[in-house]
């Protein structure tokens, strides 16, 4: 039985890396966000599919917790606290392009690896592949907060980011002390409220939520 | 002969070893085996327009249109066998012979690959998949011609979009092609099959499921759906696919039209059997377990129908420079799931 | 004495709730100046009894005091106490009521964010508590709410919560190599003792992604980006906890790591911080000499004075420990005033540009001796703090042999002071520009402040009590090994 979780979560986790690898691609911010409540699903069905044998009630927590913060709550506090018409938008201008982007995904995809496979070398974790995958889903997060210029992806770049940190956490802390779960109800809305916040105080002096144009603030150097 | 491709890189050739069930080579076998391959051949002929007028049914059913019947591309192709054909006179022996190649190529194809049995038949090992996919490319390669040979305006307009849309392509197939078989150990299809087979534990892999999705998505490039192309278009400036068929009449057409469709479900089988659901094929040669694997065969394709359908009436077809994104992007999940998979171990 | 401590936390909590009734915008200012004066005087008695080198627990393995902690506390209680006199006087005149309140309750909840990490000893729950110091400032400085404040509070959330991802990451990985340790005490003590036992290579990538990760908040070259424009486009009182004391908090999380790391030599910390260190105090001087506006200009001083920090922890002997601490408690009094100084120039002329604001000494005395007094405290010039702390830290490199270092460091030190005493100094006394503006008067409350503020900051140049040089050696004690 064992086995068959390991396996499923394999599946999963290859889902997990095209979703991060989609965030980037998309034009869309509303794909964008769809995408984000796919990863955040997968990242709760690979800590379920963790936790099965032998149970563990930290990991069934956080992905219940999971699934109501990040694929429930945050897409209702942006959708409100954002103006509608800001989702319709497709982005046009990217700083990169997207053929470019994708090759800088990979790229990441290998440094991930690159980090990963000395780790697992070193140490004892439940699944070897998340703990790469996940720092591959960082990197990959940071890449779609430098390409984009909107806000809401930005936002999402963030949130996939530590959706990247919490798939290599499970794998290796799945008793970790209560702060996984305390972090992830508490204090992700949050960021996500303050965030929207922002971004509607941005759209409502600027008329567009191009934070990525916002180049007042500059030095010579 | 096939090629066999371990982990070490080496390329050495395999001798064709006789089938399970069968522990010489004979005469009955011989037989039996041209048998079996007579009916692959059948199937994939018999099937292939249903598949397509299928198709169009549930697209048209989609748009809350009433659509033409199921089998309306029999009733196409018998009219257009009955029809006159007109060649123009400034073409070449290229317009002629390319209907012919066209219909031939999927049939060779189909020898190759595991439509009903999950055992290797007689001609398993005269290709690999990359014989596969080469002659696939023939075949697009004598469409070009010909578009170009009839002097039609808007044949090299097509001809020149499928070529790009077929190279842009062609990487991915070849990194699904060399991921599937660092698998598997092997790049001849029935072994790829059984090793998803047995055991079980084979099948789930992070680059697996990477591998379909890619493959999937060159499905819809190299058969001209949406989002690459339209293929219920008539308008001759947008087409990609569809220019191939403008020149061609009568039983000239009705081949192409047949080659066209065979080329999809010859490719649909490739996905279905070999990469995504290895099971519900025959170990025996047997009549009722073969109608039984014709029968599976043909809901696993009606599955891969109901896919396309959603896709097709989800999007919308991409403008010309943005195909690059959408190839760019299988080809990353491709190159993905390669890396998953050497480095995932 | 330990419900002392726990007073301490609760006092901001009890404040920002009060504000969330309606109606008590006149009280909001009061209430929040009373319970930061409050937490101050608790702050003090906590550290007069951890002083002699004992520990308060308060919940055993999560929540502690020692001295170190002791002394970031009353760091944090004086400037939160000073940043809300402040506040009633410069905030407000020009904002709504309900914005006013929505501000104060914010500071409070800051406040309380900035208080606790000292207290916990339990590396998850600081990662926590660091993150919530962000994201419960990003509103605060895009208070103005001009274009160009939302964009440096976009900025800021936006860089600082990459760090703090990659910070988790890196806190993740250390509790693996914790667990691999076969230890599951994930306190600053409990990482300590399990030190020898941990995988190097998972202490490696932990400790540059932690450093990475923290080193965003701090403001490390090169990942400063936001601080000169967060630190510029807040509310001077704002500016004030930020610079004083919120980087200053989340570079003890730092110094408090060190010790871990060392333990494991091939992660070269002492390398790591050196070089980052030096790296910040360069590039912070250079910027400082390029400056056109005030507050980005003491914005940068700011990152200096993280790298001096830094650069002293690397040297990792006591007297190196001692002057790093010391370098804290003088740049957090330093800094807070320099900001309630720049503040009050800029209410007094209206404009944040060096070039137009010159010949301040005819408009303003007030603000003017407080902007002098500030930079040549914050440069290092005797007799001030600074200048002390900064002598310590030259004497500990070289007594420990790092001449290169040192050379460095003091090059820079002296570009430093230069920069910028020659901008302040042209604020100050150059010719007065012609202007028909009216001379605006300076708020009461922030006069007053800046008369608080200026205490330690001259007294701490000459006189140390006794008690705070106990509580500092213990400190740098507690923070060496």
């Amino acid at each position: 039985m064992t086995a068959w979780l390991y396996h499923l979560n394999a599946l999963v986790l290859g889902l997990f890396i095209l979703t991060a690898i989609a965030m980037v691609v998309t034009r869309q911010i509303s794909a964008c966000l769809q995408v984000f409540i796919l990863q955040s699903l997968l990242l709760a069905a690979s800590a379920f599919l963790l936790g099965g044998s032998p149970w563990s009630w930290h990991l069934f927590a956080l992905g219940c917790v999971t699934i109501a913060s990040k694929a429930i709550l945050i897409p209702w506090i942006l959708r409100s606290m954002i103006p509608a018409e800001v989702y319709v938008r497709r982005e046009l201008s990217q700083s990169v392009q997207v053929p470019a982007a994708l090759v800088a995904a990979f790229g990441l995809l290998l440094v991930g690896y690159a980090l990963g496979i000395p780790l697992n070398a070193a140490a004892h974790s439940l699944s070897p592949a998340n703990v790469s995958l996940g720092i591959a889903g960082l990197l990959i997060g940071l890449l779609l907060l430098v390409v984009r210029r909107e806000a809401v992806p930005q936002i999402l770049g963030i949130l996939g980011m530590e959706n990247g940190a919490f798939l290599a956490g499970i794998a290796i802390a799945p008793d970790f002390p209560l702060i996984a779960e305390l972090a992830i109800a508490f204090d992700v809305p949050v960021l996500a409220f303050i965030v929207a916040v922002l971004a509607r105080a941005v759209y409502q002096k600027t008329g567009s939520t191009e934070v990525g144009s916002l180049s007042a603030l500059r030095e010579l150097i | 002969m096939g090629l066999a491709i371990g982990r070490s890189g080496m390329i050495a050739p395999t001798t064709a070893t006789p089938p399970v069930g069968a522990c010489y080579v004979s005469r009955s076998y011989m037989i039996e085996s041209a048998a079996l391959n007579l009916c692959q051949l059948a199937f994939v002929l018999g099937v292939s327009p249903l598949l397509a007028g299928i198709l169009q049914k549930s697209k048209e059913l989609v748009q809350s249109k009433r659509g033409p019947g199921i089998l309306q591309p029999y009733r196409d192709l018998r009219k257009l066998f009955a029809k006159d054909e007109a060649v123009s006179e400034q073409s070449s022996w290229i317009l002629v012979v390319t209907p012919y190649v066209i219909f031939v190529v999927p049939l060779i194809v189909t020898l190759l690959i595991p439509v009903l049995t999950d055992f290797p038949l007689f001609f398993a090992f005269v290709g690999d998949m990359l014989a596969v996919g080469f002659i696939l490319a023939m075949s697009g390669f004598f469409f070009s011609l010909a578009a170009i040979d009839a002097g039609n305006p808007y044949g090299p307009m097509g001809a020149s979009r499928t070529r790009m849309v077929g190279f842009l392509v062609e990487p991915v197939i070849i990194i699904v092609l060399f991921t599937v078989s660092f698998v598997a150990d092997s790049t001849i299809p029935y072994i790829v099959q059984q090793h998803w087979l047995r055991p079980p534990a084979n099948f789930f892999s992070a680059s697996h499921i990477l591998l379909i999705i890619a493959f999937f998505m060159v499905i819809l490039a190299e058969t001209g759906r949406i989002p690459v192309d339209n293929s219920s278009g008539h308008f001759e400036l947008a087409m990609i696919d569809e220019s191939k068929a403008l020149e061609f009449s009568g039983s000239s057409l009705a081949l192409v039209k047949w080659g066209g469709y065979m080329k999809f479900t010859v490719l649909a089988i490739v996905l279905v059997n070999v990469l995504t659901t290895p099971w519900g094929l025959a170990s025996l040669g047997t009549i009722p377990s073969m109608l039984l694997a014709s029968a599976l065969v043909f809901a696993k394709l009606l599955t891969v129908l109901v896919l396309i359908v959603i896709v097709e009436s989800s999007f919308s077809k991409l403008r010309l420079f943005r195909i690059t994104d959408f190839v760019g992007a299988a080809f990353i999940v491709s190159v993905t799931a390669m890396v998953t998979e050497l480095l995932g171990q | 004495m330990v419900i002392m401590a726990w007073l301490i936390l609760a006092l901001p909590v009890v404040a920002a709730l009060v504000l969330a009734a309606p109606r008590s915008e006149r009280i909001g200012a009061k209430v929040t100046i009373a319970c930061a004066v409050v937490s101050f005087a608790l702050s003090i008695a906590v550290m007069l009894s951890v002083q002699g080198g004992g520990r308060l627990v308060l919940v055993p393995h999560w929540f502690e005091i020692d001295p170190l902690s002791a002394l970031l506390l009353l760091l944090v209680t004086f400037v939160s106490s000073t940043a809300a006199i402040y506040s009633s006087g410069s905030i407000g005149k020009s904002q709504g009521t309900v914005r006013t309140r929505l501000y104060y309750a914010n500071f409070n909840l800051f406040v309380f964010s900035m208080l606790s990490i000292p207290l916990i000893i339990e590396l998850g729950l600081v990662w926590i508590a660091v993150e919530l110091t962000t994201l419960l400032s990003v509103l605060l400085v895009s208070f103005a709410g001009t274009g160009e404040a939302l964009e440096a509070a976009w900025k800021y959330m936006l860089l600082t919560l990459i760090g703090a991802t990659t910070a988790v990451l890196g806190v993740l990985i250390l509790f693996w190599a914790l667990q691999s340790a076969g230890s599951a005490d994930f306190t600053w003590s409990g990482l300590r003792d399990a030190a020898h036992g941990m995988p190097a290579i998972l202490v490696r990538i932990a400790f540059v992604l932690i450093l990475v990760g923290y080193g965003t908040k701090v403001g490390l070259v090169p990942l400063h980006a936001w601080l000169p424009d967060a630190h510029s486009q807040a509310p001077s009182p704002v500016c004030a906890l930020l610079s004083g004391v919120e980087t200053t908090v989340v570079l003890y999380v730092l110094l408090r790591l060190r010790g871990v790391f060392l333990d494991v030599p091939s992660t070269h910390v002492q390398t790591w911080f050196a070089v980052s260190g030096l790296l910040s105090v360069g590039v912070a001087v250079l910027l400082i000499l390029q400056t056109q506006d005030f507050k980005r200009m003491f914005a940068f001083s700011t990152v200096e004075h993280m790298g001096i920090v830094l650069t002293a922890a690397s040297f990792a002997t006591p007297l190196g420990d001692a002057a790093a601490v010391w370098q804290i408690l003088a740049h957090a009094v330093t800094k807070s005033f320099c900001f309630y100084a720049a503040g009050s120039t800029l209410l007094v002329t209206g404009t944040r540009s060096i070039a137009e604001v010159s010949g301040l000494i005819g408009k303003s005395k007030r603000a003017s001796a407080a902007l002098l007094l500030g930079a040549l405290a914050i440069s290092g010039a005797p007799p001030f703090a600074v200048f002390l702390s900064e002598l310590a830290i030259l004497r500990a490199g070289l007594l420990s042999g790092h001449y290169v270092v040192i050379g460095l460091l003091a090059t820079f030190i002296a570009m430093g002071f230069f920069g910028v005493l020659f901008h302040v100094v042209n604020m100050t006394c150059g010719r007065p520009k012609v202007d028909h503006l009216p001379r605006l008067p300076l708020p009461l409350a922030c006069s007053v402040t800046l008369a608080i503020a200026a205490v330690p900051v001259v007294l701490l140049g000459v006189w140390i009590p006794p008690s705070l040089l106990r509580l500092l050696l213990q400190a740098a004690a507690v923070s060496g090994g």
